[in-house]
């Protein structure tokens, strides 16, 4: 890796979600219209982000969601029903 | 000045449950339990962990309702609950041990070709036995995250937290945030990108 690459690896992901300024967004942005190395860097771990992202959510199993909200109607039964 | 951050769903069923309505409670409940599940999921590996902090985090969290004062959305709230529930359960269990990412770690070696192999999600429904395989990936990869790294990635990139958020609901600083979420991705990237490789590229 050439030492102008290396000076950009580790603003890759501030790169990524727009929280670099202008000006090193606009270096980085010329950088990688020169460098195919680093654009196939920021290519694949752009895709890492969107697969990470995009993967289904478990379901909470029904027994844990009855467990949930019984210790809950439990624990919060004086608020709920409040003695006279 | 209104100081209230919480969305006005929030605000009214946090309004009901300070009333001691028990329908209130159990809506804000499914509001949030499927992402604090899968939050928690993430975070420790078991579906018993994973429904201690979901119950942990919600019963903290009604506990401590009386004194909210919506000066941040609930759902960041129900989160940085969830985030210290998680640090205490891993603080009793010590499962898995601190380890430092470093970036140098994640340099290509002088000369060498890197190419990493991050399959193609696709809506073809051929695919659904590797979109399965690819999940089950991802959450070996995620769950072998040094704990630190784990905690950002699972804020900023699966829960969509800001980089402000996320430092201000786990007491670090922004750089914190963002040296830790860019070494997990890099971790992630090489951690599935390897196991392709090793598999004979069938992504």
């Amino acid at each position: 890796m050439h030492k102008e690459c290396k000076k950009y690896f580790g603003k890759i992901s501030q790169y990524l979600d727009g929280e670099l300024d202008a000006q090193s967004c606009e270096k980085i942005r010329q950088h990688l219209l020169a460098c195919p190395e680093c654009r196939h860097c920021v290519d694949s771990l752009r895709k890492t982000i969107d697969i990470c992202r995009n993967m289904p959510k478990e379901k909470i199993p029904e027994e844990i969601r009855k467990n949930l909200l019984q210790t809950l109607r439990d624990a919060f039964s004086d608020k709920f029903n409040p003695k006279s | 000045m209104n100081l209230i951050k919480t969305d006005d769903t929030d605000h009214r069923l946090i309004t009901q449950f300070k009333k001691g309505s028990v329908e209130a409670m159990e809506k804000i409940v499914k509001r949030y339990e499927e992402s604090l599940f899968n939050f928690g999921l993430r975070m420790c590996g078991q579906m018993q962990d994973a429904e201690d902090i979901m119950q942990d985090t919600f019963l903290n969290a009604f506990k401590g309702l009386e004194n909210f004062r919506e000066e941040t959305k609930l759902r960041n709230w129900l989160f940085r609950i969830a985030a210290h529930a998680c640090l205490r359960k891993r603080r009793k269990k010590k499962f898995q041990p601190d380890r430092e990412l470093p970036l140098d770690s994640f340099l290509p070696r002088e000369g060498a070709d890197v190419k990493f192999e991050i399959p193609d999600l696709s809506s073809d429904p051929a695919k659904e036995l590797l979109r399965s395989e690819l999940k089950q990936v991802i959450d070996d990869a995620v769950r072998s995250l040094p704990p630190k790294y784990k905690l950002v990635f699972n804020l900023r990139d699966m829960e969509g937290f800001s980089t402000e958020e996320t430092a201000e609901m786990l007491g670090i600083s922004l750089q914190s945030v963002k040296t830790r979420l860019h070494r997990a991705r890099l971790y992630l990237r090489e951690s599935i990108s390897n196991h392709y490789k090793d598999d004979g590229g069938h992504a």
